[in-house]
């Protein structure tokens, strides 16, 4: 489903982002990226939306080498990666429905297959009250539910989150992990990056740990911090 | 639907700079079709003096009848030769006088063409740039005398012509490029206001073309719309200036603006589009690249 191959960034500056990361994720897993800040766990991300693109290496994202990819088919590839943001990055000026309609206007879907959809997936986020809230009206936990939902409305096989619970607090935080939880036992492959050690320790699923480009640990059912003993 | 729904709300959020925009697109494209009704007419007005420049062969005075025919064959044969045209000595007389007017005709009383004047045959060259070569092959033709040429008149108007309607050219560059910047900055603030949502576009993976579209349609819209008020002003002015200019200038006959409306609101129009579609193309590439 996703593979780096000896993936190295370097930015303009001559900054390392990565250097030399391989590994590879199954259809289905629910991968955490965890790290110092700085370690490359954004670049890593960025890399399968082919918002950056590796200075040396493949990546690999359904089937599809995402660096050899032109920039022209670059939005076919968008549609089967969901992207959940810190920030949410909901439109301010339309409602949660409109919010999540808008992914699939802007794909060109029809109009049945949007009246059909998005109220399931606002149902599954637990937001099928809201809809006509406009995203100022909402609490973070809602608005990362409705980021969700916008992310899964194209029904991607991919779900990519960085740092999806950074500006929630833990109990919130908590119910978004549930969430992210459910959809991946629905079938979706989820990578998350994460700065929170409860999550992952509850968690308890495959832990890729970066340290200053490199991967130092890639563990299932792992938990946060490095094991000192190990 | 999308696109036309988004480009009409832009267009009204940003009011003040849509009309600023119209009417600066509306000033460009009237100076762009007043250069246009220019060049249209300077062409017509250098066709019609081309069709009356001639050489003028004079025919000697011993040519009989016989030779006066030959001549007047041979010389029709040239190359560079659109008409050729035999004038006799009472032809001559009788246009001469016409041109002196009735006040002097009681001058020439008693008198005859083949006293004073020689008959001629006039030349009207097809390419004005080769009449040099066209007056020697005419000189050179048996019988007759003397090859008249009003070169000098002749390129000079040419010459003119080119030198306007190069400059025009050149300005008419300037304010086009001028016009694609302006609304370029027009969109640009409409994608500023956008830029959220072009982002989230991006990431949920609409094609560039999808994400453009709104843009362009509002630079086109701007630009149509500047075209057509240019179209109406011009439509306008044009009789009415041709009215004025035609007072003083009756020599040379000038198109009436239903003769040139198709190609100017035709060229106007063209260009309101492209300009539009340019500036919008240009306002938002940036933005593309993420
Ligand atoms: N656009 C950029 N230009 C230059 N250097 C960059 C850029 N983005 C990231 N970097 C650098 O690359 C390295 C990895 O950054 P990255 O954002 O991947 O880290 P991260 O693990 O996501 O950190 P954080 O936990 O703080 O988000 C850092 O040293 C960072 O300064
Ligand atoms: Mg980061």
């Amino acid at each position: 489903m996703i593979e780096f191959r000896d993936v190295t960034v370097i930015y303009d500056n001559d900054i390392i982002g990565l250097e030399n990361v391989s590994f590879k994720i199954e259809k289905g897993e629910f991968v955490f990226l965890v790290g110092k800040t700085g370690a490359g766990k954004s670049s890593a991300i960025k890399l399968l939306t082919g918002e950056i693109k590796p200075y040396a290496g493949d990546v690999i994202v359904n089937g599809i080498t995402v660096n050899t990819l032109k920039n022209k088919k670059l939005p076919y590839l968008r549609r089967s990666v969901g992207v959940v943001f810190q920030d949410f990055r909901l439109l301010p000026n339309k409602t949660v429905y409109e919010n999540v309609a808008f992914a699939m206007e802007v794909v060109r879907a029809r109009k049945k297959d949007i009246r059909r959809k998005v109220p399931t997936i606002l149902s599954l986020v637990g937001l099928s009250g809201r809809a006509k809230n406009y995203p100022n009206e909402l609490s973070g936990g809602e608005q990362q539910r409705v980021c969700i939902a916008r992310a899964l409305v194209n029904s991607p096989a991919i779900v990519i989150a960085d740092e999806p619970t950074g500006n929630l607090d833990a109990e919130t935080a908590d119910e978004i992990m549930k969430l992210l939880m459910e959809i991946n036992r629905m079938g979706t492959t989820i990578v998350m990056v994460t700065h929170s050690e409860k999550i992952v320790n509850d968690a308890r699923r495959r832990v890729i740990q970066l340290e200053s480009g490199v991967v130092v640990r890639d563990e299932m059912e792992g938990g946060y911090a490095l094991d000192v003993l190990a | 639907m999308y696109s036309l729904k988004t480009a009409f709300s832009s267009l009204g959020r940003n009011a003040v700079m849509t009309v600023a925009s119209i009417v600066t697109i509306a000033c460009c494209l009237f100076l762009f079709g007043v250069f246009l009704l220019f060049a249209f007419n300077i062409n017509y007005i250098g066709e019609q003096i081309s069709s009356q420049c001639e050489l003028q062969a004079f025919i000697d005075d011993a040519a009989t009848p016989a030779d006066e025919e030959r001549i007047l064959k041979e010389i029709s044969a040239l190359p560079n030769v659109k008409s050729a045209e035999f004038e006799s000595k009472e032809q001559a007389f009788e246009n001469y006088k016409a041109q002196l007017g009735m006040e002097y005709s009681e001058s020439f009383e008693g008198m005859s063409g083949s006293d004073i004047l020689r008959s001629s045959v006039k030349i009207v060259p097809d390419d004005l740039t080769l009449v040099k070569q066209t007056e020697l092959a005419a000189k050179s033709v048996r019988g007759v005398a003397r090859v008249v040429n009003r070169e000098d008149i002749i390129l000079k108007v040419v010459s003119a012509t080119d030198i306007i309607k190069f400059g025009s050219l050149i300005a008419m560059l300037i304010l086009l490029i001028t016009a694609v910047f302006i609304i370029q900055n027009t969109i640009k603030l409409s994608v500023h206001a956008r830029e959220e949502e072009i982002h989230i576009m991006k990431f949920v993976g609409a094609t560039d073309g999808f994400i453009r579209r709104p843009f362009v349609l509002e630079g086109v819209i701007v630009g149509v719309i500047g075209a057509s008020i240019a179209i109406v002003i011009i439509a306008f002015g044009y009789n009415m200036a041709v009215g004025g200019v035609t007072e003083f200038l009756d020599v040379f006959k000038l198109y009436s603006f239903s003769q040139l409306a198709l190609p100017v609101s035709g060229g106007l129009m063209l260009f309101g589009i492209i300009m539009g579609s340019l500036g919008s193309r240009s306002a938002i590439r940036r933005h593309l690249k993420v």
